[in-house]
C-alpha cells in the first residue's frame, strides 16, 4: 500500500488534495496545529496524524529530527510551496536523499508529473525512480471531502535556531488572483504619490490594481498582495494593463495567461511589448491622465 | 570568516532558445542566476567588515554541451571574482547533464569538505531563475548538518560564532539568530549588487579559478528524475504598437482595441 507523508500547517492543509489524487493512505504531520487542524485532515481522509509543536519557527533541521523514525517507506512526501514548506521540503528531500520536483501542477501517473520549469516560462513533465518530495501550491489540488477517523499523536520539535523577534507584515483584503481588469504598475513611476494615476485609471475601469516585485518589495509602497509575477501572484485576468513595466520574464511569469495585455511604456525596446497585444509607446505621465479622462467620459462615468 | 558563495551558471530565461514547441536548452544563453550576485555582494560587504578570511564562489555546471559551457561557467566566475570574491571553484562532468538538485547539492557539499575545509557560512540566493526551487541550498544544510535559514532580507549581526538576520516570510519578518557555521539564502532586496570597474575586471584575471570533475570530489551520482519533455510557456500576442500620434490620438486607438476586444463597453 501506497503511503503518502504530507507536510503542512494549518493554513496549508489543502495539499491534502495531492495526497488524495496520488492514492493510498496518508500520513500528516501538521506543524503547529492543535485538534481542529486534526479533525480536518480527517475529514480529508488522513490515516494518521501527528501533530508537531514547533515553537516559535518551524525550524527544518528539528522538525526532520521529530519525525525522521516516521519517514521511511514513504512513497510521496508532499509540501505547500510557502516559503517554509518549500525551505522544510528541500531539507528533508535532502536528508533522506530524494530527488524534489518543486511547483507540481499534475500527476501523470505516480512516478510521473509535471511541473513548471525555467521560472515558470516552461512546462516539464519529469519521470522519478522510488519516492519523491513534491512542493505544491496549496490550492492547486483541492481535496475532497472523504472522512475518516486518524490515530492522533503529538511531538515536539525545538528549533536549534532561536527566534528573537517578528514584525507583522501590512496586508490588505485583496484577492489579486480573482480581478477581472489589472492596472498594474512598475518603476516606471517616479514617486509613491504618482501611483495616484494609476488608481484613478483602475477606478474608471473597475479594475485592480497590481504591480512588479520592486514596488511591492523594495519601495514598498503598495503590500504583497499587490504584487504579480514569479515570485508574486498568478493573475489571469481578461485585461491586464501593464505600466511602467519593462517585462522581465520574472514578471511575466505571472501574468502569461490574461486574455488581453496593453502595455504602456517610453522605450519601444522595452521586452513588454513582445508580450502585449496592445502598446503604447509613450511617457505614462503624459498618457494616463489623457486615457482616464476619455474613458471616464467614453464610459460615462 | 571563510564565506562560501553559490552561485548558479543559469539558463538566461530571457533568452529561452525554443525550436518545434521545445526549449532547446543547448541553445539558450547562461547568465549568473540574477539573485546569486545579491549573494556574491553580501558576502563580500561581511568580508570588509569582519576584515580577514576569504569568500568562495562554488559553481555547479548543470547545461550541455560540457565543452563549450566550461568557457561560459569560467567568464561567469570571472564577473563575480571581478565583484571581488576571491577565488571560485567551478564543477563540471559530463555527469551532471540531467541531473536534478540531489546532485548539484552533493555536488557542492563535497566542495565545501574537500576543497574548501573551515568555513563558517554558506549563502546562496533564494532561488534561481531557472530552476526557481529553493531546494538547493536546505539540501546542503542537511547534507552538512547544518542550520539552513532562508529569505534573509537583512544580516543585522554577525560574530565569529552567530548571526542574527531577518527573514523575509509572507505574513510577517522574523528575526533570527543562529550559530556557525549555516547556510543562509539571501533575497533580492536585501542590496544592490556592485558593478566591478575595469581595474577590477582586469585584476580578476589572475584570481584563483579551479575546475574540478566528480571523480575529483570523489562523487557518483544517482539519476532518480528524468526530464522527459520541456516545453515552452507561450502565447501568441498581436503585438500591435501604437506609437505614432499625439497623446490624443495614441489614447483614442487604444480605446478603440479595447473595446473592439470586449475589454470596455463604450456608452
Ligand atoms: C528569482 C526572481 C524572482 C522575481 N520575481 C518577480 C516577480 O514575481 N514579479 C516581478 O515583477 N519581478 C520579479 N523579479 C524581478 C524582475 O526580474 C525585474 O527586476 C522586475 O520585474 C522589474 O520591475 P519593473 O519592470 O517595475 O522595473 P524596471 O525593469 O526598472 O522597468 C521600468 C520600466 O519603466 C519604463 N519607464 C520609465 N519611465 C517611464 C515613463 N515615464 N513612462 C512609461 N514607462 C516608463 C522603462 O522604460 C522600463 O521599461 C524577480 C527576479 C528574480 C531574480
Ligand atoms: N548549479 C548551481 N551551482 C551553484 N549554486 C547553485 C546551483 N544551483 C543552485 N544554487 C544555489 O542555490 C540557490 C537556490 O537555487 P534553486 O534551488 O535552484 O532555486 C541559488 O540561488 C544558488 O545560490
Amino acid at each position: 500500500m501506497r503511503v503518502i507523508g504530507v507536510f503542512a500547517t494549518p493554513s496549508t492543509l489543502e495539499v491534502m488534495g495531492l495526497a488524495q489524487k496520488l492514492g493510498g493512505d496518508a500520513l500528516v504531520f501538521i506543524l503547529n496545529g492543535g485538534d481542529e487542524a486534526a479533525e480536518r485532515a480527517g475529514r480529508y481522509g488522513a490515516g494518521r496524524v501527528v501533530l508537531v509543536d514547533c515553537g516559535a519557527m518551524c525550524d527544518p533541521a528539528a522538525l526532520y529530527d521529530a519525525v525522521a523514525g516516521e519517514l521511511s517507506g514513504l512513497t510521496h512526501l508532499v509540501f505547500p510551496a510557502t516559503k517554509d514548506g518549500k525551505t522544510i521540503a528541500g531539507y528533508v528531500a535532502g536528508k533522506l536523499g530524494v530527488p524534489n520536483l518543486v511547483d507540481v501542477v499534475d500527476v501523470l501517473a505516480p512516478n510521473k508529473f509535471s511541473k513548471y520549469s525555467m521560472g515558470s516560462r516552461g512546462a516539464e513533465e519529469v519521470e522519478v525512480d522510488g519516492p519523491v518530495a513534491l512542493v505544491v501550491q496549496p490550492k492547486r489540488f483541492q481535496p475532497a471531502e472523504k472522512p475518516s477517523k486518524p490515530a492522533v499523536e503529538r511531538r515536539r520539535a525545538a528549533p536549534i535556531v532561536e527566534l528573537t523577534g517578528r514584525e507583522e507584515k501590512a496586508k490588505g483584503s485583496l484577492k489579486i488572483e480573482d480581478a477581472e481588469l489589472i492596472v498594474s504598475v512598475g518603476r516606471g513611476f517616479k514617486k509613491q504619490e504618482d501611483l495616484k494615476l494609476a488608481m484613478e485609471l483602475a477606478e474608471v475601469l473597475g479594475a485592480q490594481v497590481g504591480c512588479s516585485r520592486p514596488i511591492a518589495a523594495d519601495l514598498k509602497w503598495l503590500s504583497e498582495d499587490h504584487w504579480v509575477g514569479l515570485s508574486g501572484h498568478k493573475v489571469r485576468p481578461k485585461m491586464y494593463m501593464a505600466i511602467g513595466i519593462s517585462g522581465q520574464p520574472q514578471h511575466i511569469a505571472g501574468m502569461l495567461e490574461s486574455r488581453i495585455v496593453v502595455a504602456v511604456n517610453t522605450d519601444k525596446n522595452a521586452p513588454i511589448f513582445q508580450y502585449a497585444d496592445y502598446g503604447v509607446v509613450e511617457d505614462l505621465y503624459k498618457f494616463i491622465p489623457v486615457l482616464k479622462e476619455k474613458l471616464r467620459k467614453a464610459l460615462g462615468k | 570568516m571563510n564565506i562560501v558563495v553559490l552561485v548558479k551558471p543559469a539558463l538566461d530565461t530571457s533568452n529561452l532558445r525554443t525550436a518545434a514547441n521545445k526549449i532547446m536548452v543547448e541553445d539558450t544563453p547562461l547568465k549568473i542566476s540574477d539573485i546569486d550576485r545579491n549573494a556574491a555582494e553580501e558576502a563580500i560587504r561581511i568580508k570588509e567588515k569582519m576584515k580577514g578570511g576569504k569568500t568562495i564562489a562554488v559553481m555547479v555546471s548543470k547545461y550541455p554541451p560540457t565543452p563549450k559551457r566550461g568557457g561560459e561557467a569560467e567568464n561567469l566566475a570571472r564577473e563575480v571574482l571581478a565583484m571581488g570574491i576571491d577565488e571560485a571553484i567551478l564543477v563540471i562532468d559530463d555527469g551532471l547533464i540531467g541531473t536534478d538538485q540531489t546532485a548539484t547539492a552533493k555536488a557542492i557539499t563535497e566542495v565545501v569538505r574537500k576543497k574548501v575545509g573551515q568555513f563558517d557560512l554558506v549563502i546562496g540566493g533564494e532561488a534561481t531563475i531557472d530552476g526557481y526551487s529553493s531546494q538547493v541550498p536546505a539540501r546542503i544544510a542537511a547534507e552538512l548538518g547544518i542550520p539552513i535559514i532562508t529569505y534573509v532580507r537583512e544580516i543585522s549581526q554577525v560574530g565569529s560564532d552567530s548571526v542574527v538576520v531577518k527573514r523575509d516570510l509572507e505574513d510577517e519578518v522574523q528575526v533570527v539568530k543562529s550559530k556557525l557555521p549555516a547556510v543562509i539564502t539571501v533575497t533580492r532586496e536585501i542590496n544592490t549588487p556592485r558593478i566591478p570597474p575595469l581595474l577590477q575586471i582586469r585584476m580578476a584575471m589572475k584570481k584563483p579559478l579551479s575546475k574540478v570533475s566528480l571523480g575529483d570530489l570523489g562523487l557518483q551520482v544517482e539519476r532518480r528524475a528524468r526530464t522527459t519533455d520541456l516545453k515552452p510557456l507561450q502565447i501568441q500576442r498581436k503585438k500591435v504598437l501604437i506609437e505614432s500620434g499625439t497623446v490624443d490620438e495614441k489614447a483614442d486607438k487604444l480605446i478603440q482595441y479595447l473595446s473592439q476586444e470586449g475589454v470596455v463597453t463604450p456608452r
